[in-house]
């Protein structure tokens, strides 16, 4: 766009441009050029509009200049749901395949393929059936205990999920792609072991630090790829992963020192921890879940207040919505990458803690299992809500836990959960597929009818929760 | 060609885009689709060009009824189209952007380009395009741009060209340009549809013009038609605009700039030295060609630029330096230039946006905790007072029209008292009811006593509401001239030359005409 | 775009039935068996109520290391002894106590649980369940009635393997590499070095050993039990520095080992590799040819023993410790490589053994139990 520095700009046409001084003194004409110029940047909305904007455009989703990611992240809750559904059905159709009692069925489809269909039910029934008694209730339990024990394990399991997964779901509602929850539950679960096997204090007091060291440890952890984030523009996902690969290393390192390894042994696994530096068992010694629940749940709560109710979530909502317009609105943006990464971290942090001073007593190289990796998917499956992730929580607590009692009672390999895992996420990160498999209409259209309810809700009164 | 919409409706679910819309394209002929944004004249075309199967409806080209599958369809029957945004590979030369999707090989799988350029270089001549086949794009102007997409489609042999708001980005000579070679067009017996909202080149090109508003043709009209005609057409009520507007009463001069230079991150100088006051009570307009230092001139002023020198006072304090958040406090209201860009965060409530600056202040903030029901409270009001439409305060600010985000963005900014009030293009692409509101308002505030700065691109507006213009090009200050100067004047100086001798120029001209 | 997405899922829709048919029509044509067979599972040997259990750790049952050398140990149980079983596989460590309550839930008589990361799980559920009995590998930190340590002095099979090595290494250095330093890996280069000490010590030869540094317990390790790319890296550089014998002691990493070692060979090196864990001659599945000997635990054994004394009644919990004396530890037979060892080593190393049994050798290692 190079000003020409012809003469005089020609008026493009003889009534378009009028002679300035005759302008003046024609008082109606004037009134039409006003009029001429106003509809010539007129974009026009009239009440109600004709067509809303994305239906008139391509009509391509919510926001078609949202980045995709985002789309993914806070999809439609109706595709999530029916993306478990669609990988449940998957999975059961894999294990039905893989089942033997099917493959001998199978030889002889075509003289009998009864058989073959029935031992595929079976199958997979049988496998589901068991996955259920053994994430929620179990009807052969011979006491009560026994009956809601499953339960009580996929809280358990659900709690340093739901943790980590807040981590993932706060960072990405700023903006940032968190993928080292694996790396900073290690650190928080280091810091707070530390303190716990190292340290003798009295009960509460000894619990908190435990609590507050592993926080502080995911804090740091993820606080640095913000710091330099911010500072240096590096891409928080590949600070993220790498950060994840020192983690693991440095605990290895950590675990082969005597400073973190039992008396007298130099196997690397850490000397159990205090009594003291353990959250007591929620429901009595018989079950496995404990106070670390509570904790996920009051953080879940807290995440929500955060986003929806504080003044911190809104500037850190703005960065990561739309980062140009918090910065005119005066949003220090390197601030909120630092202050969301370090909050994040703090969340893993407490995963950590529910590992190393709720189920596992001792700290392993293997003490975050997969579960920062988990994290991700319970966030993207809870659309990075809190309570969407807390409920995303909970239902991979029960995979776990369910998936756990389906390999020991009915032999399918537990391997099946983290395909029928992965099949969910597959699916939410194409949503397009979802809704053509079933048959939905695609976001664009009937957004206007249903004013968007199922997408968006009152941010104003307390967004997404 | 002739080309025959007859009865084309589209809905979206319980939406209904277009309604039973009739339209003859006449070979020879350029046919403008006029309505507001919004209207379903880029539906009508996406239909027509088989990007949307119609949901009732034939189109037939030359009598023969024909369905569209997608764009390929609907190029082999000899339409061609050029988007508002164009679709060109930026790092690609023009010769390789035209064969795109139509790639002609050599032995051994070699790209034969020799064949296209040879076709750009006899069309751009036919035409008088000037375009060079092997000119990287990224590297070309906007207009030159556009005339790579005319070629793609005319090297499809399209019979019919359609072009969606084509001078919505170029400038006032390169709009004189294009009129002209759609005549060149016309006259080669092309037909074109001209989709465009404004009135002034629909009039200059049209043969027929067809005027669309929500979803219907509400008429046709001919060329030599009244402009109040065709804009009550479109809008669907009889407009009047009449800006009140008293000459200004200039108080202090409490803000002031002084050799202000802003750098690119290349190092290149956008904004170069330049010094202004602007006294309370009156209004600076900066105008310019788009993109000759406008942009980083009010970002420097907010403290979104990053290598300025110089300095920038209001009411003696000193603004270089300090961060957003402080001169937000100072007093300085802001509407930036691209409000779904800067202004707004479209998937936040229109409540949320309403305190988008301010959600820390009383009464929205008590320490950490924001209080939704003082917010909803703001909106409310807000939403009254500026007339937004919008279907409830917390629906996205993303789903509203331009008009309305903008009065959120202005809404925003003048409720708090302002000691300076800048607004980047403060009706770009807002529909005329709002258009006039908004000057209003920019006026009114004004006449509170607050200095303000408009920056525009589009004369009209300049000359509207300014009582002094600065023009602005290629960095550099042209000059201030008073705001009832001519446009002959300032098109001179945006386009470089100093104000005095523009002045001096216009007048010889003026005089000799006289 | 919403019309092109309908018809692509019609069309995988449409490919997967065919595909779906066309492989029925290629495998479904067997004859079904009579209606009434009294459905064709479990030939249930009467008489054995005995349920054995295992839980792996994170390796899982197909590791080529202990967790499937004692997964095959508990089958070779239920063939010969005609036991139930059941397993369950660990993905991560915390599977750990969720799979053995539900092993302990099952009603199992004993359940192996293999290695130490299990020890915590394992004591808890023992204290708890006094009724069962376990059986941990690897471990020798539990003292309850109802738990049987299963351990190994690995160190005196490897010290066997490193006075082999010294003694025919041509170039006067041989090398070791492990997995992670940890206890069971480093047992094996610190027996690997003694053997070469003494050799050195006895034939006043100067063979060296590289990758392992018994004094300060440091050495070459590859970080994982995974990576086996850097387990060839390692061997190249070994190779590259002079060393004709290399022992890795890191699971699956070994193939590594083999790859580097088949290609020196190929180049015209002479260079041959120690298997550890089982016989590499049998199990590792490519370059037996290279392989001098390997150093074996012999855990399926330990493990079959275990279960067979608690099927008769006979369950106590003095830790099994495997050792040359009772077999549990034992240097593999030279196979191909026969040839290359002289019979007055082999007559040496019987010698040696003999030795070690009577304790008139001690092997010691940090990591030895006690």
């Amino acid at each position: 766009m190079t000003p020409q520095d012809d003469r005089p700009v020609s008026p493009a046409t003889g009534d378009g441009a009028p002679h300035t001084r005759r302008q003046a003194k024609d008082a109606a004409r004037q009134d039409e050029v006003r009029l001429e110029n106003a509809v010539e940047t007129a974009d026009g909305e009239l009440p109600p509009p004709a067509v809303p904007a994305t239906a008139a455009g391509l009509g391509a989703g919510p926001a078609p200049d949202a980045p995709l990611l985002h789309r993914i992240m806070t999809g439609n809750a109706l595709v999530a749901f029916l993306s478990v559904v669609l990988s449940l059905i998957l999975g059961g159709l894999l294990i039905a395949v893989t089942d033997q009692n099917v493959a001998r069925a199978s030889s002889y489809f075509f003289s009998r393929p009864q058989d073959t269909l029935g031992a595929a039910w079976t199958a997979a029934s049988g496998a589901y059936l068991a996955l259920f008694q053994g994430s929620v209730i179990n009807f052969e339990g011979d006491s009560f205990t026994r009956i809601i024990y499953p339960l009580t394990q996929t809280l358990t399991v659900a709690t340093p999920l739901i943790c980590a997964g807040l981590g993932v779901a706060l960072a990405f509602r700023a903006g940032l792609f968190n993928i080292g929850a694996q790396g900073q539950i290690l650190i928080g679960a280091t810091f707070a072991g530390w303190i716990g096997f190292t340290l003798h204090l009295p009960a509460g007091i000894h619990l908190l630090l435990v609590i507050l060291a592993g926080m502080v440890g995911g804090a740091v952890w993820a606080g640095l790829v913000g710091l330099l984030k911010a500072r240096t523009g590096a891409h928080e996902v590949i600070l993220t992963i790498m950060f994840n690969y020192i983690a693991t290393n440095l605990v290895l390192y950590f675990l082969s020192t005597p400073a973190f390894q039992r008396p007298g042994s130099t196997n690397p696994i850490s000397p159990q921890l205090d009594a003291t530096a353990l959250y007591p068992p929620l429901l009595g010694p018989a079950f496995r879940l404990h106070w670390g629940f509570v904790v996920a749940v009051l953080a879940t709560v807290f995440v929500w207040w955060l986003l929806n109710r504080s003044t911190v979530g809104f500037e850190l909502r703005a960065v990561g919505a739309n980062a140009s317009a918090a910065r005119t609105a005066g949003v220090n943006v390197s601030k909120g990458y630092i202050l969301a990464m370090a909050i994040a971290g703090a969340l893993a942090g407490l995963a950590g803690v529910a590992q190393v001073s709720g189920t596992e007593k001792v700290l392993t190289s293997g003490v975050a299992a997969s579960f920062g990796f988990d994290a991700i998917t319970v966030a993207l499956l809870g659309r990075s809500s809190p309570w969407g992730t807390f409920a995303a929580g909970i239902l991979f607590g029960a995979f776990r836990a369910g998936g756990v009692a389906m390999q020991a009672s009915t032999g399918t390999s537990i391997d099946i959960v983290l395909v029928v895992q992965s099949l969910i996420v597959l699916f939410i990160a194409a949503p397009p597929l979802v809704r053509a498999l079933f048959r939905l209409p695609s976001p664009g259209a009937p957004r206007a009818g249903k004013g968007g309810s199922t997408t968006r809700t009152p941010a104003s009164t307390g967004a997404a929760a | 060609m002739k080309l025959e919409l007859i009865g084309i409706t589209k809905r979206f679910g319980s939406l209904v885009a277009n309604d039973s819309i009739d339209l003859v394209v006449e070979p020879g002929q350029v046919h403008s689709l006029l309505g507001e944004n919004g209207a379903g004249k880029s539906t009508l075309m996406n239909v027509l060009y088989g990007l949307y199967d119609p949901t009732e409806g034939e189109i037939r080209v030359d009598d023969e009824p024909v369905t569209f599958k997608g764009p390929g369809d609907a190029m082999a029957a000899g339409i061609g189209m050029v988007h508002q945004h164009f679709m060109l590979v930026p790092v690609f030369t023009v010769a390789e952007n035209v064969a795109l999707g139509n790639e002609t090989t050599k032995a051994g799988g070699m790209l034969n380009l020799q064949e296209t350029r040879a076709r750009i270089r006899q069309i751009s001549d036919q035409y008088g395009f000037d375009v060079d086949p092997d000119a990287v794009v990224e590297d070309l102007p906007v207009g030159v741009q556009q005339r790579v997409e005319i070629i793609k489609a005319l090297v499809r042999d399209a019979e019919v060209l359609i072009l969606d708001e084509p001078t919505a980005v170029l400038t006032p000579k390169e709009t004189d340009e294009l009129l002209g070679i759609m005549a060149q067009l016309k006259a080669d017996g092309k037909s074109i549809v001209f989709i465009s909202h404004k009135l002034r080149e629909v009039k200059a090109v049209s043969d027929v013009i067809t005027v669309i508003r929500r979803g219907k043709v509400v008429g046709t009209a001919d060329p030599g038609a009244p402009t109040t005609e065709l804009a009550s057409l479109m809008v669907g009520r009889s407009v009047s605009l009449t800006l009140d507007k008293q000459p200004a009463t200039p108080g202090d001069v409490t803000f002031r700039v002084r050799d202000l230079t802003v750098q690119a991150a290349n190092g290149q100088r956008v904004v170069d030295g330049l010094s202004f006051d602007v006294a309370q009570g009156e209004i600076l307009a900066i105008a310019g060609v788009q993109g000759n230092g406008q942009t980083e001139l009010t970002e420097a002023i907010m403290g979104l630029q990053d290598h300025v020198s110089g300095s920038i006072t209001l009411g003696g304090e000193e603004l270089v330096g300090r961060s957003v958040k402080d001169i937000i406090r100072a007093g300085v209201g802001f509407v930036p230039e691209d409000r779904s860009v800067e202004g707004l965060v479209g998937t936040f409530s229109v409540a949320e946006n309403l305190i988008l600056n301010r959600y820390d202040d009383a009464p929205f903030a008590r320490g950490l905790s924001m209080s939704p029901s003082a917010i909803e409270k703001n909106a409310d009001e807000k939403i009254a007072e500026y007339d937004v439409r919008t279907q409830s305060a917390s629906a996205a600010a993303g789903t509203l029209s331009g008009g309305n985000q903008q009065k959120v963005v202005m809404a925003r900014e003048f409720s708090r008292p302002l000691k300076l009030f800048i607004a980047s293009q403060p009706t770009r692409g807002v529909d005329v009811g709002s258009i006039e509101f908004l000057h209003r308002r920019i006026v009114a505030e004004r006449d509170g006593g607050t200095p303000v700065i408009i920056v525009s691109t589009e004369l009209d507006e300049v000359l509207e509401l300014a009582d002094r213009i600065a023009v602005l090009y290629r960095g550099r200050l042209m000059g201030i001239v008073p705001g009832a100067v001519s446009r002959d004047v300032l098109g001179l100086m945006m386009a470089g030359m100093p104000a005095d001798e523009a002045l001096a120029q216009a007048h010889d001209v003026q005089g000799g005409n006289l | 775009m919403k019309n092109s997405l309908r018809k692509f899922s019609r069309g995988t829709g449409l490919s997967a039935a065919v595909l779906g048919v066309s492989a029925l029509v290629l495998s479904g044509c067997g004859a079904p068996p009579a209606e009434d067979s009294s459905g064709g599972g479990a030939s249930a040997e009467a008489g054995s109520d005995y349920l054995g259990c295992i839980v792996s750790d994170s390796g899982g049952f197909d590791d080529r290391s202990f967790n499937q050398s004692s997964y095959e140990g508990l089958k070779k149980a239920e063939t010969d002894l005609g036991i139930e079983i059941n397993q369950a596989e660990s993905q991560a460590e915390t599977d750990f106590g969720p799979n053995v309550d539900q092993m302990v839930q099952a009603g199992c008589n004993l359940t192996v649980t293999v290695g130490f990361l299990l020890a915590d799980t394992t004591k808890a559920a023992a204290e708890t369940n006094t009724d069962a009995n376990f059986a941990i590998v690897d471990d020798n930190s539990i003292d309850l009635p109802n738990v049987k340590p299963i351990i190994y002095d690995t160190a005196q099979a490897a010290f066997l393997a490193g006075y082999t090595a010294a003694a025919t290494s041509e170039t006067g250095k041989v090398a070791t590499y492990g997995g992670i330093n940890i206890p069971t890996v480093t047992i094996f280069m610190d027996g690997f070095a003694e053997g070469v000490a003494y050799f050195n010590e006895e034939t006043g030869g100067d063979v060296q050993l590289l990758g392992w540094d018994k004094e300060s317990q440091n050495g070459t390790f590859v970080g994982n039990f995974e990576d086996a790319a850097a387990g060839k890296t390692n061997t190249q550089n070994f190779i590259n520095e002079g060393a004709d014998i290399i022992m890795p002691v890191a699971g699956p990493v070994g193939s590594g080992t083999l790859d580097a070692v088949i290609e020196a060979n190929a180049a015209g090196k002479d260079v041959k590799a120690i298997w550890v864990d089982s016989d590499g001659y049998e199990t590792a599945g490519k370059g037996e040819e290279f392989i001098l000997t390997s150093v074996m635990k012999l855990m399926g054994d330990a493990v079959e023993d275990v279960i067979r004394t608690d099927v008769e009644g006979n369950f106590d919990n003095t830790p099994y410790v495997g050792t040359l004396e009772n077999g549990g530890v034992a240097l593999a037979p030279f196979h191909d490589q026969e040839a290359n060892v002289p019979a007055d080593l082999q007559t040496k190393l019987d010698e040696l053994k003999e030795q070690i049994i009577s304790g008139e050798i001690t092997v010691d290692s940090a990591a030895s139990p006690e």
